[in-house]
């Protein structure tokens, strides 16, 4: 039971001018499974290695159950990490890997076997407990790296990128029972990935990151569909949210000569803000092929079976701008045709300074 | 089509004959090379621990069975020089080993000027063995201009004639000094290949600095403790050259290189007797080189 925080939390590198983590404030509550998401580079690693005690704090801190730990060595935090390549004790069995921790908090050996062996039959490992990691597979190995962090009951799990080194499918099932397990056991857990689909499935709540500086932190369906910046609005959805450039002007935009009104909120934003020009998102969905509206060529066409994307090249403002549309499946668009796109949906306007305008 | 199917099959094999001897070919001058520099003098040694062969007689060459075998269980001098030659194997390696881990522990960190300091500790290992021997026999051990006695001299310590008194003890501590390298190469290799997280893993399960050490690199250290320590006693249990220099021919130091030496060329003129000695040598470093090369293939075979 465990809840954690970071407050103004910053790591600055020697020798480096701009911090990794800069001023990182998160509160993560009891239970929660919290999701760091961001590219590579935006100091998401870094934050969670500051929550284990294995990267310096430079100012601020953290504290996991409002004792500040900022200054504690890993071993005194009392969490379990599960690292990128799992990073198993080659030397050892299993069942000694998973034993490790309570053997060094000198649990008795009775005692600590029995625990090994409920978390191996938690994750399915009974069979493999007397080998060693080299003799297992990737998912296994990961497995062993799980059943490491679960069988010291610690305040916090840490998860550093646990997926990754799985294939794709591997990766889709592990990623549910992971959830699952979490949420079954009640444990904290920060969880860090660069796979956005990762942090919108698993996380209760994910916060993402750039160049070290949180945008965002909030359930992934307001990430979704409030995204508070133009960077988190491009990062989170798959396929990306369709982002342009348009002028701004009272009432709505202009986009390819086609004129789209805007609601009153955000009009009334709009109007409220400087620059002379602004960004329009609109995500696939919300555009619809029809036989009238914003005409463009289609250069590809990715069909998906139950949907497909069809990408549309349209003239804007004397430049060619490719938005993306869903279609339905099955689809008898090709390559070459000229199409007619409608807006049918919300819309999200970001200022010159990226933050969002309006509702 | 019989003869065109076996015709097929028999152009498969020519052709895998001629693949076998591109491959061949090339290592085929330094096998003879390596076979007439080695194994014709090693039939020769063979050949001569069979006979009474001395050079400062002049009864001809004689054939005498394993006698000169047989008497060695009894030449208190061969004895003394086994006896010796495993005293200073063992302490040379184990003293190189503990000290070239040690080293290798202390560079295995980033600080500035890492590179340079690697550069200078490998350093006595590029000395030449009769060099090192003389260096230490003279500026070190030297009770009159020696190192090690002026810093006895100042701290109220009367000079001690190392070389004469622990005639032992002072060629071990040279070797040590030369093969420390060699070891913390060997070991350094072994603590670069760990992975960091898993160290890290190990921080944030509790393990202590001396734990990690004992329960995990000093694990994944093993095989290369074990190359380390059998290609060093292959090497250090044919030295002669350190023992020559530091101590010559004083009894306390000699090792069987020495003492074959002693009894052929160097004065004693004893050759077939010698040539026995020799072939003792022999057995034994086979006998280590195998357990050494088994190790070695068991390294290799963890890694792929």
């Amino acid at each position: 039971m465990a809840e954690v925080r970071y407050e103004a939390a910053s790591r600055l590198y020697p020798g480096s001018e701009i911090p990794a983590v800069n001023e990182l404030n998160l509160d993560i509550t009891d239970g929660e499974l919290l999701v760091l998401v961001g590219p590579s580079g935006s100091g998401k690693s870094t934050a969670l290695r500051m929550l284990a005690g294995l990267e310096t704090v430079t100012s601020g801190s953290v504290h996991i159950n409002d004792v500040d730990v900022t200054l504690k060595p890993p071993q005194d935090r009392d969490i379990a990490m599960v690292f990128q390549n799992y990073a198993l004790y080659p030397s050892m069995t299993v069942a000694e890997n998973m034993g490790f921790a309570l053997k060094q908090a000198k649990v008795p050996k009775e005692k600590r076997n029995e625990l090994v062996r409920e978390a191996a039959r938690i994750l399915d490992l009974e069979p493999y407990l007397d080998r060693k990691p080299k003799n297992l597979s990737g998912g296994q190995r990961q497995r062993v790296a799980m059943g490491r962090a679960i069988v010291r009951e610690p305040q916090v799990f840490l998860m550093d990128e646990p997926l990754s080194n799985l294939d794709a499918k591997l990766r889709v099932q592990t990623r549910t029972e992971l959830a699952d397990l979490q949420a079954r056991l009640g444990v904290t857990t920060v969880y860090v990935t660069h796979d956005q689909v990762e942090a919108m499935t698993m996380g209760d709540r994910v916060a993402v990151l750039k160049d070290g500086k949180l945008q965002q932190v909030d359930r992934p369906r307001t990430l979704y569909s409030r995204p508070a910046n133009r960077f988190v609005a491009g990062f989170i959805g798959s396929p990306a949210m369709n982002l342009v450039e348009v002028d701004r002007q009272k009432g709505g935009f202009s986009l390819g000569g086609v004129d789209v009104p805007l609601n009153d909120e955000t009009t009334a934003a709009v109007a409220a803000a400087s620059g002379s020009s602004m960004t329009v998102g609109v995500r696939p969905e919300h555009l619809a092929l029809g036989s009238s509206g914003l005409a463009g060529k289609v250069t590809v066409v990715e069909e998906l079976g139950s949907e497909s994307y069809v990408h549309v090249s349209v003239s804007h403002q004397g430049s060619d701008e490719v938005l993306v549309v869903r279609s339905g499946g099955e689809t008898d668009i090709e390559r070459g045709d000229t199409v007619h796109i409608g807006f049918n949906g919300p819309m999200h306007v970001f200022g010159t300074d990226g933050e969002r305008l309006g509702s | 089509m019989a003869t065109a199917v076996i015709s097929h099959e028999e152009e498969v094999r020519r052709l895998q004959r001629r693949e076998g001897w591109k491959r061949r070919l090339p290592i085929l001058p330094a096998l003879l090379f390596t076979i007439a520099v080695t194994q014709i003098p090693f039939l020769f040694t063979l050949f001569y621990s069979l006979t009474d062969w001395r050079i400062d007689t002049v009864d001809p060459r004689q054939f005498v069975g394993v006698e000169n075998y047989v008497s060695l269980s009894g030449d208190k001098f061969f004895l003394d020089a086994a006896w010796i030659s495993v005293q200073m194997t063992v302490m040379a390696v184990m003293g190189s080993l503990i000290v070239g881990t040690g080293l290798a522990l202390l560079l295995d960190r980033k600080f500035f000027g890492q590179g340079f300091i690697r550069t200078l500790l490998i350093t006595p290992f590029l000395v030449m063995p009769v060099v090192a021997g003389f260096m230490w026999k003279t500026q070190m051990f030297n009770a009159t201009f020696g190192v090690i006695n002026w810093v006895l001299n100042t701290i109220g310590i009367d000079s001690i004639e190392f070389a004469t008194k622990y005639p032992l003890a002072s060629v071990v501590v040279v070797l040590i000094w030369q093969w420390s390298p060699f070891m913390m190469l060997i070991v350094l290799a072994g603590l670069q290949g760990q992975d960091a997280s898993v160290l890290e893993a190990a921080r944030v399960d509790g393990a202590t600095a001396w734990g990690t050490f004992r329960q995990i690199t000093f694990p994944q250290l093993r095989p290369f403790l074990e190359l380390g320590t059998l290609l060093g006693a292959i090497y250090l249990i044919q030295v002669y050259d350190h023992i020559e220099v530091i101590v010559g021919g004083q009894p306390g130091a000699k090792n069987l290189p020495f003492y074959i030496a002693q009894r052929s060329i160097g004065g004693g003129n004893r050759f077939g007797l010698a040539s026995s000695y020799s072939i003792i040598v022999v057995i034994a470093s086979i006998i280590i080189a195998n357990i050494g090369l088994r190790v070695l293939s068991g390294l290799l075979e963890d890694n792929s």
